[in-house]
């Protein structure tokens, strides 16, 4: 599985020169559930964004780093592939090796459904990770090993990918299955006219079926009823207890935490780690608010 | 008609002696002056034309018969609260020429169009608002009663900083003249930032009259703009209500009504043009027509290059209560920059049988089943009026016409 | 995804479109627009006197017409310099009906059809095949099983020799006269080549008949006409295909179609328009649909530098329909000027009218159309439906609807929406693994969605193919 270090993080707003980011310092492994936590514009969400690589940031200092564990890739990767630093890397690309980010506001785009969307998504990704851990030189033969242009463009062609059509319906009910997620969802556009908690269930049925090493899920629990909360939160335990994944919630509420429990609760204030500790610490949060964790930060410093 | 024509009217005496009595400024005068002489060169407002057809014929009209600016005559209320200025144009000029001199054609070019230069040529009546910084003012009334063949009017508002002031203007026709007349109105609006001017207008001019109206606002910073324009009288009118969104954040509404029935015709439009970032406009219009009346309607969102962040919308509706009746419609989108919510829509339809039969079948008499519809038609204008007064009288007029 | 980006990229525009052959002609023009050289255009072909007299007519219209230039928001035909182009050129071909086996053809121009895909399509999927290139059509052939049913599938000019009486009452009398408008009456003085079809009462011709348009030279006009008459209950579907190579001066299309649907018949028309980017492209296409008929137009433009092109439908019998699927890509230096015109002159007609147009770096679209409600068309719907996408702040999309309604019982809908590609959208699908390009070609193919399942599937394979070229910018 993976690693993700955030060393020294520091990023602004790119067109409005506005610093957000000022030295974040945070590891979470594959398998550990983590929580960060903080009030309103303490920088959690662009954490998350940067982390993604979202355009709309500049990475001024610092490095975010992914280390793979080769055992989980079937095949041993040679040194210079083992650690990437995902600032270098487009947003795809951080995605192919295993970097997921569920939105806070997942956008919608009309008139692709999300079946299309998620089995190209797949593959894009399948094969993404190819051309990431193949050798420049085997780089050039790749490219025309594809042909054919049989069914209508908007299905996507059937024999393309790893993942066909049949395999990965197949995959995509199970998945559904498992969130208690209704099958009509399949063939609707993507998050096209879809209430918040399903945008919400949405974006963790995304995460089930690309399978991340890394979650990093923001505001997931925001906009949710309790029945929904429930349905998503057993999504990212299963995300965690059954493909590993290591889980960076991002969350305002203490109530989901009671759901999905963390190993580790992050406080964020002004741009920084503030403090870190156990499950205790969201609950001393909920009592007390974030005043006491100011205080103590502002001492220390 | 040609230029010609209605210059063997009009001399360069007449402009002087309408400015003369007005007693106004040189530059005043020179203004009138070369209007005039522009006249030669000017074209007619814009029409839409379509293989075959000009939507509204703008060249039968025969101002020779009817343009008498000398003669002219009204009845005139201006009237608003204390901490506004509201100031007939003779006044305006003595006491204001300043305001005058700095905001005059500052939003609409005297010599934008043939109709816009005769007017600027020969108004000899108008208001002038002002509104000074932070002062909050409701029920500027201005109500005009035409008593003479022509009669041109000018009318000029100006906001500053953060003030607001709500604006009802209303035109009719008075006894005295028999035959056809002609009715020209031109309203500016200069909206200080995060200023909010509502100006509504209520036109009901008797079914001989010809009428012209070009009223345009330019929104400065977080400024807004909202129309309310009800045409009722007059039997050929043609109206455009504008908006520039000059400054960031500033917004617009426009809600245009109209009922149209004999043979009367209107040319409305509604236009906005977004120049600049996180602009806002809204226009929606609702018309019917009844016995031979005839509609054009024109709507234009004009999303220039560096208007960002802009939303704009538009509804269009007419309701054809007679098939002697005719409706042209085209709402324009011009959008230039990507980063723009746009949408438009219109329809033309007939009052829906179902709903009648349903009407009918609860003991209604058609009549009264249709005059219930086709108020209700306008309900969703009506609820975009924030004036009570003009949306109690809009309301009253649409009743008395289908009586 | 990317396995068909990179198919495409390897069936590369050069190898596809772009390619350009030697000229060799039999016949070439001089350049212009003079009474010589419609002379030499009507002589050549030896055309009956009352076709001469049509081109001469037609030819004091466009002398008489002034230029549409005062349309709101159009194309600049200002660099359009009709006197640099030279209007005629006959292939140099044994046969002059056109040939009806690829062999038989020089090589330049049987390898031109072949990598346009033409021979091939014709085995898999259509009843017949016009392939025109330059100013005649080279190649004609139509199954034998339509031949025995009465059905006519040849070219235009064989069509004045062979079928006088049919061509000489309906060719541009009373669907496209030259008087229409200034392009027309340029058509009805040089028109060359083009098809005409006939489908006979009560027959359904199940496989689309298929024309494809080439010019090769540099400079030159093409001036095909296609006529169509479908009688009564009869059904045919035509489709056309057009293309060029790019070269530095400007080349002029401006085609004619005039569409005839009987009582009951049915004719769909299809264009994927892929004309080189210095190509000026303004055509007349017009339908005069009967009782009960019903005309569709489906028409996707990616290709030229400017077009103007409003297929129209005059809805002249009781519930006769029109529908419209408007389809309009313009990148870089593009201006596609496009809608539809429909006339509802009789009761209870019915028109649809969908638009989906896209435009990206500094191309311009407008969607420009006209739906008229004739007095006593009562019980007439129609509904207009028109989308922009637009990628980035250079680009430019407009839509001018016109609507005159002189009839109360109807039932009209016009709606029109512009949405952005935001950055936020293509950030989301890049962060699910998509690349960049594929991100956004999936927010366009989603935009196109709702009316891509309206189209035959082969049509919409090409139109998905060429977005996917625009899209990578790699169309010359």
């Amino acid at each position: 599985m993976a690693t993700l270090q955030l060393n020294n993080l520091h990023a602004e707003v790119v067109e409005a020169d506005e610093k957000i980011l000022d030295g974040v310092d945070l590891t979470v492994e594959s398998g550990e559930i983590h929580a960060l936590m903080g009030p309103n514009g303490s920088g959690k969400s662009t954490t998350a964004k940067v982390i993604a690589g979202h355009p709309a940031y500049e990475v001024t200092e610092g490095e975010v780093l992914l280390e793979l564990d080769d055992e989980e890739w079937g095949e041993e990767l040679p040194e210079e592939k083992l650690t990437w630093n995902l600032l270098d890397l487009e947003p795809n690309e951080r995605a192919a090796l295993g970097v997921f980010l569920g939105f806070q506001y997942p956008a919608e785009i009309e008139g692709v459904t999300m079946v299309n969307f998620l089995r190209q998504a797949l593959n894009a990704k399948l094969e993404e990770r190819e051309e990431l851990f193949e050798d420049e030189a085997d780089a050039a033969e790749d490219e025309d090993d594809d042909a054919g242009y049989e069914t209508s463009p908007m299905e996507g062609p059937a024999d393309e990918g790893e993942v066909d059509v049949a395999e990965f319906q197949q995959i995509l009910s199970e998945k559904m299955e498992l969130l208690d997620i209704d099958e009509e969802f399949a063939q609707r556009y993507l998050n096209a006219g879809f209430s918040g908690g399903e945008k919400k269930q949405n974006e963790v049925l995304q995460a089930a079926i690309l399978e991340p090493s890394i979650a990093v899920l923001d505001e997931i629990d925001s906009g949710l009823d309790i029945d929904r909360l429930q349905d998503v939160s057993d999504g990212i335990n299963a995300l965690r207890d059954e493909q590993g994944t290591g889980i960076l919630q991002i969350t305002h509420y203490q109530r989901i935490l009671d759901y999905v429990e963390p190993d580790h609760v992050h406080v964020m204030l002004d741009g920084q780690i503030a403090k870190s500790g156990g499950p205790e610490l969201a609950e001393k949060l909920e009592d007390e608010g974030y005043d006491w964790v100011r205080d103590e930060a502002y001492e220390a410093a | 008609m040609t230029a010609a024509q209605v210059h063997e009217t009009i001399s360069e005496e007449t402009v002087r002696q309408i400015s003369d009595e007005l007693d106004e400024p040189d530059w005043l005068l020179e203004t009138r002056l070369d209007a005039l002489a522009a006249l030669d060169d000017l074209e007619m407002p814009d029409v839409i034309r379509t293989p075959g057809r000009d939507w509204t014929n703008l060249h039968a009209l025969d101002f020779e018969e009817f343009v008498d600016p000398l003669n002219a005559a009204e009845d005139k209320d201006q009237i608003g609260p204390d901490e506004v200025e509201v100031l007939p144009f003779a006044e305006a000029v003595a006491e204001r020429e300043d305001l005058l001199r700095e905001q005059f054609g500052s939003v609409i070019d005297p010599e934008e169009n043939y109709l816009v230069a005769l007017s600027t040529a020969l108004f000899s009546t108008g208001t002038v608002v002002y509104v000074p910084e932070n002062v909050d003012a409701e029920d500027v009334t201005i109500r005009t009663t035409q008593n003479s063949r022509s009669l041109f009017n000018y009318t000029l508002v100006v906001t500053e900083q953060s003030s607001s002031v709500t604006i009802l203007e209303r035109q009719d026709t008075g006894e005295s003249v028999d035959g056809e007349r002609y009715y020209s109105g031109v309203v500016e609006i200069a909206a200080g930032e995060n200023s909010h001017v509502q100006y509504g207008s209520l036109q009901d001019l008797d079914e001989e009259t010809y009428n012209y109206a070009l009223k345009r606002g330019d929104a400065a910073d977080y400024a807004t703009v909202n129309w309310v324009d009800g045409n009722l009288g007059s039997r050929l009118t043609k109206s455009s209500v504008e908006t520039n969104l000059d400054g960031e954040g500033s917004e617009t509404k426009t809600v245009g009504a109209f009922f149209g029935h004999d043979d009367q015709h209107f040319d409305i439009a509604a236009r906005v043009w977004h120049n600049t970032a996180h602009t806002t406009a809204d226009l929606v219009t609702r018309g019917v027509l009844d016995d031979e009346a005839r509609s054009v309607y024109e709507g234009v969102q004009d999303v220039g290059r560096e208007a960002w962040d802009t939303n704009s919308y538009q509804r269009e509706n007419t309701l054809m209560l007679s098939d002697e009746s005719e409706a042209d419609a085209s709402p324009k989108l011009i959008i230039n920059n990507h980063d723009t919510e746009a949408s438009h829509s219109a329809t033309v339809g007939q009052i829906d049988e179902e709903d009648m039969f349903y009407m009918t079948s609860r003991a209604l008499g058609d009549e009264t089943a249709r005059n219930m519809l086709v108020e209700g038609f306008f309900v969703p204008v009506l609820e975009e009026i924030e004036v009570e007064e003009l949306r109690d009288d809009l309301a009253a007029r649409v009743r008395e016409r289908l009586q | 995804m990317s396995s068909e980006q990179d198919q495409l990229k390897q069936t590369n525009t050069e190898e596809r479109f772009e390619f350009k052959k030697e000229e060799r002609s039999a016949v070439r023009s001089d350049k212009g627009l003079t009474e010589e050289v419609v002379r030499l255009i009507s002589d050549d072909k030896d055309e009956p006197d009352w076709m001469l007299d049509r081109r001469l007519r037609a030819l004091e219209h466009w002398q008489e017409m002034p230029m549409p230039t005062d349309w709101p928001g159009q194309p600049d035909l200002t660099e359009l310099n009709v006197e640099e182009i030279v209007p005629y050129i006959r292939p140099d071909v044994d046969k002059r009906s056109g040939a009806d086996s690829w062999e038989d053809l020089p090589d330049e121009i049987q390898d031109t059809f072949e990598k346009l895909g033409i021979p091939d399509a014709e085995r898999e999927a259509l009843s017949g095949v016009g392939a025109q290139y330059e100013s005649e059509v080279v190649y004609q052939n139509m199954q034998e099983r339509w031949e025995e049913k009465g059905v006519v599938f040849m070219n235009m000019d064989k069509a004045v020799q062979e079928h006088p009486d049919l061509v000489k009452e309906h060719f541009m009398t009373s669907c496209v006269p030259p008087s229409d408008n200034k392009f027309a009456a340029l058509h009805g003085a040089v028109w060359s080549g083009g098809s005409f079809v006939y489908v006979p009462e009560d027959v359904t011709v199940n496989m689309p008949v298929q024309a494809y348009f080439r010019m090769n030279s540099e400079g030159m006009g093409q001036f095909e006409h296609t006529l169509i008459i479908a009688e009564p209950g009869s059904e045919v579907h035509y489709i056309e295909g057009c293309s060029a190579p790019k070269y530095g001066t400007h080349n002029l299309h401006s085609g004619g179609v005039e569409v005839f649907v009987g009582e009951d018949a049915h004719v769909q028309y299809s264009t994927v328009q892929n004309w080189s980017k210095n190509t000026f492209n303004l055509n007349t296409k017009r339908a005069i649909v009967e009782k009960g008929g019903r005309m569709e137009w489906i028409s996707g433009s990616m290709g030229s530098k400017a077009t103007m092109l409003y297929p129209c439908s005059i809805l002249k019998g009781r519930e006769a329909s029109a529908n419209n699927i408007t389809i309009a890509f313009a990148g870089e230096g593009q201006n596609i000027d496009t809608g539809a015109k429909v006339y509802h002159n009789a009761p209870n007609t019915k028109s649809t009218i969908e638009s989906k147009s896209i435009s990206k770096d500094g191309g311009r679209t407008n969607y420009r159309g006209l739906v008229h409600i004739s007095e006593g068309a009562e019980n007439s719907s129609t509904s207009v439906e028109c989308d922009a996408l637009m990628f980035d702040n250079e680009s430019t999309s407009d839509t001018m609807p016109y609507m005159e309604i002189d009839e109360s019982k109807v039932d009209v809908a016009h709606e029109a929406t512009v949405g952005k590609i935001g950055d936020e959208d293509v950030f989301y699908l890049q962060s699910r693994g998509l690349d960049d390009d594929d991100a956004k070609q999936m927010i366009v193919s989603g935009f196109i969605e709702p009316i891509t399942e309206e189209l035959p599937i082969e049509y919409a394979v090409e139109l998905n193919r060429l977005i996917e070229l625009e899209m990578e910018g790699s169309l010359g």
